[in-house]
């Protein structure tokens, strides 16, 4: 069981004038049960990579291994279903994939679709609504008529309920407020934590990978710089990347400190550390 | 979705591509009543190897027609099928049973197919040499005489550049929708008619969705910025005739004397 890239590459429209290589030769292998980062410039490959993962793209050259499923070019792919039960794709602005009339119908389209029987499907789907912080007045409500975020918290808890093992998020805060963003952040890191799912999320918030995750992928213009641990990633000089990155929040304070004349140590993990160690040096 | 070879705009770099798209147009209409005319062999010969030079002086390859006339395959076994039941002059061919071949069956349908590939030829070689909003500053250009009668030129060049300009975010949109959805379980391939009917609903609805909501934003955002279409306008981007584009209007204007001649 492990979810793996080999040699990969993918392109858009082949042998046509608008021919685009999108993914080149990518070698990689996802911890599971971890919630790894995927990061990197727009048009650098990320949305194309995570859309490898449940088969919605298939590899130009190279395989994906899935869980037990391998991937390859083979144009017949055959019950590719079954994957798509254990791989939840959220896609980016899931909101536009509503169409129900009422919300709980449409969380429980997913898990109907998957020939889940139809109370467990409806007990799922209430769980799932439950969980990204809707309450029970919610269920019967038309999913056009509540406000973007609600929209979207929808569209997430629509993958939830079919209760995949791996979870794929592209740019699941994005648009979203900053309160909105961290309980979102919240919710799927205790997806992990507590149901042990594996978690990918692809985002531009330098916070989030910071504070919420375990591994970072950085890709760009379809090659994958760099895989490692995030507290590796954050304490190694950036500069040999040669790619744009914002520094997270909290690591910009920190420097801003260390300019100003502050003794922190470089192992500081969460906001709260740091707190001490600043209570500490100011301390008469 | 992505192998629409028909009226798609190809960047390449020829001379036609840099022609003027109002003469362009026109000489394109009259190399279609051409195509009509009935001008027998010797016509169509002089038809076929005129449009072969120009779809070779646009650059594209044949197979780029060949794609584009897929769809039109169909069509050809089903006329094929309807000419050999129904025309019955000419000569015997030859007899199976009941049924009897006749000589103008096979002539019509080959008259028929020589029709329809070279106006898909010549139909490809203006949409793929010209682009989208360059044919409708072309239609408006040339619509504009009726202007003084009441018709509404710019109107209807504005609303087929905004047709144009969603043709390809609404194909986009509808590959993420199924995607989405696909990543919901849904299967388009396999399943019972009411799953695919539920499949096809969750396509549809939100696609609407998404498609008035775009309209809505597009007419905010033209209106914020005084758009009214009876106005007088300027234009950023002019057409210029050049001499290319006499020339070929005299060619094609001399090839369709030449056709009209022939099916006298």
């Amino acid at each position: 069981m492990s979810i793996a890239f080999e040699k990969v590459s993918y392109t858009y429209a082949p042998k046509t004038p608008f021919e685009y290589i999108a993914l080149k030769n990518i070698d990689l292998a996802i911890e599971l049960n971890s919630v790894t980062a995927i990061i990197g410039p727009t048009g650098s490959g990320k949305s194309t990579l995570v859309q490898h993962l449940n088969a919605l793209l298939l590899p130009s050259s190279g395989q994906v291994l899935v869980l037990d499923r391998l991937i390859t070019s083979d144009q017949k792919q055959k019950n590719l279903k079954a994957l798509r039960q254990k791989v939840g794709l959220v896609f980016q602005f899931p909101e536009y994939q509503l169409f129900e009339e009422t919300i709980l119908k449409d969380v429980m389209f997913g898990p109907l679709n998957f020939k889940i029987p139809y109370e467990e499907a409806k007990q799922k789907s209430i769980q799932a609504i439950k969980m990204v912080g809707l309450d029970e007045s919610f269920l019967e409500r038309s999913p056009l008529d509540i406000s973007g975020g609600q929209k979207r918290r929808v569209a997430i808890a629509g993958i939830l309920a079919i209760d995949p093992d791996v979870l794929v998020l592209d740019e699941p805060t994005a648009g979203l407020d900053p309160q909105g963003a961290k309980s979102m952040m919240e919710l799927f890191l205790e997806l992990n934590r507590i149901y042990h799912k594996t978690i990918l999320i692809v985002t531009h918030d330098m916070d989030h990978v910071l504070n919420y995750c375990k591994n970072v992928i950085v890709m760009k213009k379809g090659e994958i710089l760099t895989h490692q641990r995030v507290s590796d990633f954050y304490a190694i000089d950036q500069g040999v990347l040669d790619i744009e990155l914002a520094l997270p929040q909290r690591l910009r304070f920190m420097n801003a400190l260390r300019t100003g004349g502050f003794k922190l140590n470089t192992s500081i993990q969460s906001i709260e550390d740091l707190a001490l160690a600043i209570a500490q040096e100011i301390k008469p | 979705m992505n192998n629409i070879a028909l009226g798609r705009y190809l960047p390449l770099d020829s001379i036609l591509h840099k022609m003027d798209p109002r003469y362009k147009m026109v000489a394109m209409l009259i190399l279609m009543v051409a195509i009509f005319l009935p001008s027998g062999y010797l016509g169509y010969a002089l038809l076929s190897v005129s449009v072969l030079i120009i779809l070779f002086l646009t650059k594209l390859s044949l197979s780029m027609i060949f794609k584009a006339m897929k769809p039109m395959l169909f069509m050809l076994v089903f006329l094929t099928f309807i000419n050999a039941l129904v025309l019955r002059t000419g000569t015997v061919l030859f007899t199976y049973g009941g049924f009897t071949l006749y000589s103008d069956a096979i002539y019509q349908t080959l008259y028929i197919t020589v029709r329809l590939v070279l106006m898909i030829m010549t139909t490809t070689i203006l949409t793929a040499s010209t682009k989208p909003l360059d044919l409708t500053l072309a239609i408006e250009d040339l619509l504009s005489p009726f202007k003084r009668f009441g018709f509404p030129a710019h109107e209807i060049a504005m609303m087929i550049s905004i047709a144009l300009r969603f043709i390809p975010t609404l194909i986009d949109e509808t590959n993420r929708i199924m995607k989405a959805q696909a990543s919901r379980g849904v299967d388009l391939k396999e399943g019972s008619f009411k799953e695919k009917l539920m499949a096809i609903l969750s396509l549809i609805v939100p696609l609407f969705v998404s498609s008035f909501q775009r309209a809505e934003e597009l007419a905010d955002a033209m209106e914020a910025r005084g758009y009214v279409p009876s106005l007088p306008r300027t234009r950023y981007k002019q057409l210029k005739r050049t001499f290319k584009d006499i020339v070929m209007m005299v060619v094609v204007s001399g090839l369709f004397g030449v056709i009209v001649w022939l099916s006298l």
